[in-house]
């Protein structure tokens, strides 16, 4: 074993990271994250899972209804998109904090210089972006290739991008809440079984208690029951006035309160 | 004296179950400071304590003056720690993992960082290793790997959690001549079950047993102190006479006695030294049904020292 010895000046070359707030390594973290998604195979293995879990079925659907196409099968795109995003979303999500505390790397992470805001944080944006690219941007480029080349129909590109944007807050809305849960217990199986749950049993409470329809995301991408009213994403895309922008503004406001809570606790969690 | 870790008090219980009893504990500045205790007595808590990974239920610590939870990223920014068991990021390779952990401590220029990742790459051996992803490294590389982590800030302080689990003995060798080296410009304070390594290196030495702390001070007090002066013997011969000649000294408290294919050996405890040091050897020479085949002070090991204290529970302060 070789060793140089340093010099008096020890660390004076470099140029010191500065700074003790909530942002503290905020920066490498992210960096971290990104690489994570970009810089190793996970960036095109999420566009080919979400592209043959979504678009293999919007391209048959369209195959089908290319004579007659029809408001129908952007819907069923939208419709798969916000079931299939949010089932993948807990799944990429679920061990993005209670994975790291189980086994070790966050306790490592948090042992330098580093806020535990920044590590929560650098966890959503990273995800948030990786999640953006791979299974909204991607598999919306996909969709409009369809549309264009085998429906024959061009959808305007604002409104197409603004239908992206709210699958994008549904999809934010299931990362949120599947981070709390990390944050909350050390278990994953509660971590993904929770939002996974309230996934599916959303419809029945918006049956049940339709008030909630106008702060939950179900609406957002889901058609619902007893209405004539297209989904959000599915109206912006074609075209169509959407009725209230309500549950977007529910759906982000939620989204944001999962957000403070999973860093209220994780500042207290013991690693 | 500049005291680099000092605790007052510092308590933590888990669901009622107290992992660490009040503890009151100082370490000097640049020395190489030992933390011994069976497993489950405390020692990794009171790490997690240090780089507030856990919060105390009562008392307070400072490294560098500095409150643990108030000032916790500040410590931090001057501290390299080494887990009891590594995990790192799977998908990075060596020189990855440097550089990420580099970048917590520095903003660049990035030459400067490339060149003291290869530097403590090199350092501790891996730099043919660097660019392969860690997930096939064996145990005592991803032991080489976390000290290389842990020191690529040249911290102030160096806190070690078994540093030496997972590594060959020349790989252990290594370990010692590079805590030893950066003794002169930083301070270590280390866990361990490997009780050589301490006596060879530590300058100052604390037990923990179930979450107390039982012994602390300067390694060669510990090592004086305690059962005091005793001799070892080896005797030829008929011993009996001899035997009740010296137990019958008014400085001799007791002589422990055993006897193997003809050969006694004594353990001779005495409560004056000087009245030993003339007397013990002119007794057991002077009779003639016996030869001295040995004859010397008893060295008291570190893990003799251990053992008594953990064992039986005494307290030695």
């Amino acid at each position: 074993m070789v060793t140089k010895e340093r010099d008096a000046t020890g660390n004076s070359m470099m140029k010191l990271v500065t700074g003790e707030d909530w942002r503290r390594g905020l920066d490498n973290l992210l960096r971290g994250e990104l690489e994570h998604w970009f810089g190793t195979r996970t960036w095109w293995t999420q566009i080919l899972i979400w592209a043959l879990s979504v678009n293999l079925i919007y391209l048959m659907v369209s195959l089908s209804a290319r004579n007659d196409p029809d408001f129908e099968s952007i819907m069923i795109f939208n419709i798969f998109l916000g079931l299939a995003g949010p089932i993948g979303t807990c799944i990429v999500m679920q061990m993005a904090v209670v994975g790291e505390t189980r086994a070790g790397t966050a306790a490592w992470i948090l042992s330098k210089p580093v806020s535990r805001p920044a590590f929560i944080l650098s966890k959503l944006i990273g995800n948030a972006i990786g999640l953006a690219v791979t299974m909204v941007l991607a598999q919306g480029v996909i969709a409009y290739l369809i549309t264009v080349l085998v429906l024959g129909v061009a959808l305007p590109i604002p409104g197409f991008l603004a239908g992206l944007g709210v699958q994008m807050a549904n999809i934010f809305f299931y990362m949120t809440m599947t981070l709390m849960f990390g944050a909350i217990f050390d278990h994953p199986a509660p971590v993904i079984g929770i939002p996974m749950a309230f996934l599916f049993v959303q419809q029945f409470l918006v049956s049940l208690a339709p008030g909630l329809a106008k702060i939950l995301p179900w609406s957002l991408v889901m058609p619902l029951n007893n209405s004539t009213e297209l989904p959000m994403s599915t109206a912006l895309m074609l075209g169509e006035p959407v009725s209230s922008y309500l549950p977007l503004y529910g759906t982000l406001a939620l989204s944001g309160l999962f957000i403070v809570i999973a860093l209220w606790v994780f500042q207290r969690q013991e690693l | 004296m500049e005291w680099v870790i000092d605790t007052h008090g510092l308590s933590k219980s888990f669901k009622r179950v107290d992992a660490l009893k009040s503890l009151n504990l100082r370490v000097q500045k640049n020395s190489i400071f030992g933390f011994l205790g069976p497993n489950g007595a405390g020692k990794t808590t009171t790490i997690k304590l240090l780089l507030d990974l856990i919060r105390p239920t009562a008392g307070s610590a400072s490294v560098f003056g500095l409150d643990t939870v108030k000032d916790s990223v500040a410590i931090r920014a001057r501290i390299g720690y080494l887990p009891q068991e590594p995990h790192y990021y799977e998908y990075m390779s060596a020189r990855q993992i440097l550089n990420f952990t580099a970048h917590f401590f520095f903003k660049g220029p990035q030459a400067e960082i490339d060149q003291r990742v290869a530097e403590t790459l090199d350092l501790v051996g891996l730099e043919d290793k660097a660019d392969r992803p860690i997930k096939g490294f064996s145990g005592g590389e991803r032991q080489r790997l976390g000290i290389a982590q842990a020191q690529v800030n040249y911290p102030d302080l160096l806190i070690l959690d078994e540093p030496a689990a997972s590594l060959d003995p020349m790989g252990r060798r290594d370990v010692l001549e590079v805590m030893d080296r950066l003794r002169k410009y930083t301070t270590i304070f280390y866990c361990t079950h490997i009780l050589d390594d301490v006596q060879r290196v530590s300058d100052t030495v604390a037990i923990l047993n179930h979450g107390e702390l039982v012994a602390f001070g300067p390694i060669e007090d510990l090592l004086a102190g305690g059962e005091g002066v005793a001799y070892e013997v080896k005797l030829k011969g008929q011993t009996d006479s001899v035997h009740q000649l010296v137990a019958s000294q008014p400085w001799v408290t007791g002589i422990q006695s055993k006897t193997t294919n003809g050969l006694t050996s004594w353990t001779v405890s005495v409560s004056n030294p000087e009245a030993a040091e003339t007397e013990l050897f002119r007794l057991l020479a002077a009779d003639q049904q016996v030869v001295v085949t040995h004859y010397h002070v008893k060295e008291y090991e570190l893990e003799d020292v251990f053992l008594r204290i953990v064992e039986g529970g005494q307290h030695g302060h």
